[in-house]
């Protein structure tokens, strides 16, 4: 019986007015589970309409009780009311919290539903003295106070909700004339009277003042913004952990969103070119706290966030001594970083992963200008999007890799540093390619063949996918997981398809029709130009004083040392690493405070200066101050 | 398989019986039924509406309160059910017989009444008249509109009763989408009846078989009709136009699309014009003296000590508030209309403390918009049912589906029990701060738990003195606790079924309660009956409130009407319809003219009392909305909703539009729609359903919900 009250929801969902009855053969089931048989045709017709009748009359009266009751959802206790208040005695010991979770289960051709439900064994509930086994008691109910606004004003806490939500600021970026049209959509922000105000001024002048974001910052933020910054780039480890935490949860965000990018974005800049690994590392873990807030959408922001990505995973030379530093965690953390945007943000009208995919497949193509560190960068990021993308992209370029790797490990004479980067190419190779090739390469592994198909590489790779057939689970995961990222990567393999479909119709080096959007064609002018050193002038504005600076620095190659360290390449966490990092950065300068816009090279600091005051942004020229009452000495001896 | 086990009722239906026939109740109906003939003997006299002979029925039938007589018929009596059939029947046989005596003009319309049974002549009218309607000047189109949903209702009970289900069924499927948004749930109910068993104790059929569907008509448009159905000769038609269509003529203008569809929507039409006519003395009660001024401000010296020339200040400050208050409001009722209690010394202190902080007071406005305190529950998965906030924010009561009551101090003071009585003699009872002393400290806490109700808590009301709290539950008793001994006082046992509302009058005392039975009732706290019961709603009672002045009900129902009633005679004063859903919400504005109505069409309705006219209809919300409530001093209205917001509406410039002056008692003035010209700000909350808005006395908006986690 209780089950009929159930299905009956379900019956109301049909489109007719008339809905659905019960069908006479449930009549019938339910005479004989009652030990009526042979239950005659028009009996059990008939009481099939009265029951459902009265079923559906029971299902309106439960209703009001749960509209009393101030709710959304009907619980069994309303059906017990309302069939209390028809005198009908009501179903006893039939109780669900919250929800029925019905389990539906079809055999022989019958479909059924059911309400699974546990047996208990009382004895063993007794038995046990204790423990997880016994029931948990249930929370005591509490009242918590806050403030929902404050004079007109909602609070950004966490108490409230993010004041714009991530469905409108994702809507805001896809369709940004949403804003002007639909007035009252952000009616709670702001302060009161301004919005009254500034809505009668648009109604007398009927002058619609596009106004996307609030550029004023209250002076809490102001604090905030410097606080977070200089904790996030700072020395100090545990305050840095609170920054990040704060970044990664706390709502109402988006106001200062922009500075933010801006930050970071400067901050790579200088610091690629001051090879400061640490600093590098710290703003990364800055883009995953903001990539990882629930209340950010930050689609509008990625034309500063990407390049910075992609330069801390394809520049030349990230720290200062290439042999030592364990520069491939940071390419490897932000190629995930990478991956996570591609999969997050990927729209038809950006289309963010076919552009990126493109750019690291053309360093591929020039596979032998390309620094090994610039070359391990691009197969990383590629080897992060999915195993679609490796598979059309990296695979058919092994061989060629695989010549130069050889080149570089087996001829005489060649630095260390370009030994280590090969060693950690391969590597990488071996254990990102291999489960692909796994898939696509039917069982007899012959070390000749894969010598033939894939080069130097070929015997290494071989034994991988040997080994991987043996044991395949452990291995496979293994592969595709470097850190916790799995679920990033499974969503990026997913959408591989449709990216290959789109990188493959658009093959490198040729000039599509879509280069409106981040300047495409700019990056290309750059290869030419730089030389290998294109994606760092993906940044829009000032590039070429920029670009130079990196040339100029990257060219000045460090004496190798001996290559080693061999277990380094396999770091796999990033924490670890950076906290290694950290010990290392400690050592050498305890103030780090001075990372973006302080002396170094010249012509960047000019650049980055003449950008802040052409902006004209309160934050940062409180930045500035603190830098300037630093010590200049310090500065140097950071050097 | 469903057949039931009778367990005879709680056992008040005696006491009930004799009550109901008070003759309070049958004042019901009369105006009705003598306007109406009234009217028509001025109308043609070709076609007889017979009003007056069914009047004398409605007044029996009419507003029916839901005895246990519902669980009788429930239980399928077939001889009960068979009468009451054959009364129906006989009822429309007799009217055809004396129609045909009396005129010989509608006798070949009467022969064709014969063969009503044929199933397919309904589908044929209807589409006929609606044809008729479509066709008809626009002027008049949309009036003529009105009737189609009635007409339509009727025709499938007709049906139905006939035993013809498939047709009707057909019917109702061919024609029922057709209609107004707003019948489409009324329709789906009835789309439940399809045989003719199931007509009896059904709500919705109950209500339209023993009731006339009122449509307000033009005299032109009426004559148009009329015209219509003499040429047509259709007798399905006809007798139901006759039987169940209750015509309220004015002169005047037809109506238009918006104005019609501004107060349709109620479960059996639109209210009539009687049913407005009546005075409502709508203004505030004069203050009681501002003796007690004086004294306080003595005391705010004693206390505030150190600020010597404060009192002046605050003395210019207060003057307005009181001068305005002295002056009498023309509006007010007379003094004593309504016996109050007498304040008691307590009381004027309360009095006085109120006022002072009332001098302190924000005024706000559209640029000072208020603050918002929200009181989240936590880890209460659906278990909160009710909420409610002390006149003072001192005390918040929390009803739970489990039957307890939590009362939570928001203020420093802890909850105290009271002394045991040995204990309480050795006390001072000369002290001035006897009150205190009676109190004993060991005992404090934040809060207190009531246990004593046996079904969910639907609402909880404190008293303005905050000495007791009253509760009413699913167990159908009101339960009055004393927050002294933190104990149950008293059980009202009267509603037959659960009891959903129920509201302390401002003055203390008295409380009214609504109940699932269909009646709101006024009770005093000192007697265990009701002193007045308030039938005539057709379905649930959801919602009471109590007019500022106390000497008024206000009921919101499950049949979409709200209705005052006058708490000295018993008697409704005003019937106002437009919402389309069951109303959950009821707030007087400051002043007392205004009154705000909320519920599950998520949209606020504002009515002017003076005439019962809707005066503006407010739809930005998304969910039902549970609360309602003005600002001390009127400027802003809130609501707050099942959809997680909260939203602020500027009263003032909504009042200053009104246009007040030349009202049409026929015409409902026009209806303010435009609703983002008056929301002010929309607060959201994070995934919580609020469930009460209390404006504290300086205007600090506090708002309590149940965080859902999902």
């Amino acid at each position: 019986m209780e089950y009929d009250d159930q299905d009956t929801f379900k019956m109301n969902e049909s489109e007719s007015i008339y809905g659905t009855t019960l069908s006479q053969e449930s009549i019938k089931v339910i005479a004989e589970s009652i030990g009526v048989g042979n239950f005659p045709d028009e009996a059990a017709k008939d009481l099939a309409e009265d029951v459902s009748y009265r079923l559906k009359e029971i299902i309106q009266d439960a209703a009001k009780f749960m509209r009393h009751g101030k709710r959304q959802r009907m619980t069994t206790h309303d059906i017990d009311y309302a069939l209390k208040i028809k005198n009908i005695e009501p179903t006893y010991g039939f109780f669900a919290k919250d929800h029925i979770p019905f389990r539906f289960a079809s055999g022989g051709g019958r479909e059924l539903h059911f309400v699974e439900e546990k047996e208990i064994d009382l004895n063993e509930v007794i038995s046990m003295s204790g423990g997880q086994t016994w029931p948990k008691l249930p929370l005591e109910i509490t009242l918590r106070a806050h403030w929902l606004c404050i004079d007109g004003v909602q609070p950004t806490i966490p108490e409230n909700p993010p004041p714009v939500s991530k469905d409108v600021q994702k809507l805001e970026s896809v369709d940004p004339t949403s804003k002007l049209s639909n007035k009252s959509q952000n009616i709670g922000v702001g302060k009161p009277g301004g919005g009254g105000k500034s809505q009668k001024l648009r109604n007398v002048e009927t002058v619609h003042v596009k106004q996307l974001a609030t550029h004023e910052l209250s002076v809490e933020q102001q604090l905030y913004y410097k606080e977070i910054t200089e904790a996030c780039v700072g020395s100090d480890e545990a305050r840095r952990a609170e920054a990040l935490q704060s970044l990664s949860a706390d709502p109402g965000l988006h106001e200062m969103l922009a500075r933010m990018c801006t930050f970071i974005a400067e901050g790579v800049r200088v610091n690629v070119v001051q090879n400061h690994l640490a600093l590098l590392i710290y703003l990364m873990r800055m883009v995953k706290a903001l990539l990882d807030n629930p209340s950010l959408y930050l689609e509008k922001y990625l034309h500063e966030l990407i390049p910075s990505i992609a330069t801390c995973i394809v520049s030349r030379q990230l720290c200062m001594r290439p042999e030592v530093d364990n520069h491939w965690a940071l390419r490897d953390f932000a190629s995930r970083l990478m991956a996570q945007i591609c999969k997050n943000f990927n729209t038809s009208t950006n289309n963010v992963q076919t552009r990126v995919t493109r750019m690291f497949s053309q360093a591929l193509t020039k596979n032998s200008q390309t620094p090994l560190a610039s070359l391990y960068g691009a197969i990383e990021g590629l080897c992060e999007l999915g195993s679609e993308v490796i598979k059309a992209l990296v695979i058919p370029k092994i061989k060629s890799i695989s010549e130069r790797i050889e080149s570089c490990i087996e001829g005489p004479g060649l630095s260390s540093v370009d030994k280590n980067g090969a060693g950690h190419i391969k590597t990488l190779l071996v254990k990102s390619v291999a489960p692909v090739l796994k898939t696509i390469r039917s069982p007899p592994d012959y070390v000749e063949d894969y010598k033939q198909d894939y080069g130097y590489i070929g015997p290494a790779l071989c034994a991988a996918v040997v080994k991987a057939r043996t044991q395949p689970t452990t291995l496979a995961t293994t592969a595709s997981t470097t850190t916790a990222l799995t679920t990033s990567q499974q969503g990026a393999a997913c959408t591989g398809k449709t990216i290959v479909q789109a990188v493959t119709s658009s093959s490198p080096g040729q000039q599509t029709g879509r280069t409106i959007m981040l300047g495409t064609s700019r990056a290309a002018g750059g290869t030419t130009a730089a030389g290998g050193q294109k994606f760092v002038i993906l940044q829009s504005r000032s590039q070429t004083p920029t670009a130079t600076n990196i040339n100029t620095n990257a060219i000045q190659q460090q004496p190798q040392q001996q290559q080693q360290q061999q277990s380094q390449q396999q770091v796999k966490i990033a924490q670890t690493n950076v906290a290694q990092q950290k010990t290392h950065m400690q050592s050498n300068a305890p103030k780090l405070v001075v990372v973006c816009m302080s002396s170094g090279t010249h012509s960047t600091t000019t650049v980055t200066q003449g950008n802040i005051t052409t902006k004209a942004q309160n934050v940062f020229v409180a930045q500035q101050n603190v830098e300037c009452s630093l010590n200049p000495e310090e500065e140097h001896s950071f050097q | 398989m469903v057949h039931i086990v009778h367990i005879t009722h709680r056992g008040a239906s005696v006491r009930l019986g004799a009550r109901l026939s008070s003759p309070r109740l049958a004042t019901i109906g009369h105006g009705r039924a003598l306007g109406f003939g009234c009217h028509l003997t001025s109308g043609q006299r070709t076609l007889s509406f017979r009003r007056i002979g069914r009047a004398e029925e409605n007044k029996t039938k009419r507003g029916r309160v839901l005895t246990d007589d519902r669980s009788r018929k429930y239980r399928n009596d077939p001889p009960g059910t068979e009468e009451l059939f054959k009364k129906e029947a006989n009822l429309t046989d007799i009217s055809a017989d004396e129609t045909q005596q009396t005129d010989s003009e509608v006798n070949s319309v009467l022969s064709a009444y014969k063969s009503e049974g044929d199933p397919a002549l309904y589908e044929k009218a209807y589409s006929e008249l609606k044809k008729f309607v479509e066709g008809s000047l626009d002027i008049y189109k949309h009036e003529l509109g009105t009737i189609l949903y009635p007409v339509l209702v009727h025709m499938y009970l007709e049906l139905v009763y006939n035993n013809h289900s498939e047709e009707a069924k057909q019917l109702l499927e061919k024609f029922g989408g057709n209609l107004e948004e707003y019948y489409q749930n009324d329709l789906k109910r009835l789309s439940n009846v399809t045989k003719r068993e199931q007509m009896a104790g059904n709500e919705l059929t109950d209500t339209f078989k023993s009731n006339q569907f009122i449509i307000r008509m033009s005299r032109d448009t009426l004559s148009i009709l009329k015209r219509h159905l003499q040429e047509k000769k259709q007798s399905v038609l006809l007798n139901i136009i006759q039987e169940h269509l209750y015509f309220d003529m004015y002169e005047g203008v037809a109506r238009n699309k918006q104005q019609i569809d501004a107060t349709s929507g109620a479960m059996v039409g639109e209210a009539t014009r009687q049913d407005n006519k009546a005075k409502v003395y709508y203004g505030l009660l004069k203050e009681p003296d501002i003796q007690c001024m004086p004294p306080t401000e003595e005391e705010e010296d004693d206390t505030g000590g150190a600020d010597g020339d404060k009192p002046k200040k605050k003395k210019a400050k207060k003057d307005p508030l009181f001068s305005k208050k002295t002056k009498s409001d023309p509006n007010a009722p007379p003094v004593g209309r309504m016996p109050l209690p007498n304040l008691k010394d307590a009381d004027k202190l309360e009095k006085g403390k109120a006022l002072r902080e009332a001098s302190k007071r924000v005024v706000l406005g559209p640029d000072t918009l208020p603050s918002i305190c929200f009181y989240t529950l936590l880890n209460a998965v659906h278990s909160v049912t009710a909420a409610e906030v002390a006149e003072d924010s001192s005390l918040l009561a929390i009803g739970f589906a489990d039957s307890c009551i939590k009362v939570w101090s928001l203020v420093p003071q802890k909850l105290r029990l009271m002394k045991t009585g040995e204990q309480l003699q050795d006390i001072d009872r000369e002290a001035d701060d006897v009150l205190v002393r009676m109190m004993d400290d060991r005992t404090a806490e934040t809060s207190r738990s009531l246990f004593g109700h046996n079904g969910p808590i639907y609402n909880l009301s404190f008293s303005p003195d905050r000495n007791l709290l009253l509760s009413c539950s699913e167990d159908s008793t009101v339960r009055l606790w004393s927050l002294h001994t933190w104990t149950c006082v008293v059980c009202y046992k009267g509603h037959l079924f659960p009891v959903w509302c129920v509201k302390f009058s401002p003055h203390g005392y008295y409380f009214a309660t609504s109940s699932h039975d269909r009646t709101a009732r006024l009770w005093a706290t000192d007697s265990h009956q009701p002193l007045r019961i308030f039938a005539g709603h057709y379905s649930d009672v959801d919602v009471v409130q109590f007019h500022p002045n106390s000497n008024y009900v206000a009921s919101g129902s499950s049949d979409m009407t709200v209705r005052l009633w006058d708490c000295v005679t018993g008697s409704q004063v005003r019937l106002m319809t437009g919402h389309k859903a069951p109303i959950y919400s009821l707030a007087f504005s400051a002043e007392g003219r205004f009154l705000a109505s909320a519920g599950a069409d998520h949209r606020v309705l504002v009515w002017d009392l003076a005439h019962g006219h809707l005066v503006a209809a407010l739809s930005n919300h998304s969910g039902t909305i549970h609360c309602l409530s003005f600002s001390r001093d009127g400027n802003i209205l809130v609501s707050g909703s099942l959809d997680y917001t909260i939203k602020l509406w500027d009263f003032t410039k909504l009042a200053e539009e009104m246009s007040l002056e030349d009202v049409n008692v026929s015409h409902n003035p026009d209806v303010k729609t435009n609703a983002e010209a008056y929301l002010l700000r929309t607060f959201a909350t994070k995934n919580t359903p609020v469930f009460t808005l209390h404006f504290s006395r300086r205007n600090l908006l506090l708002g309590v919900g149940m965080f859902e986690s999902t």
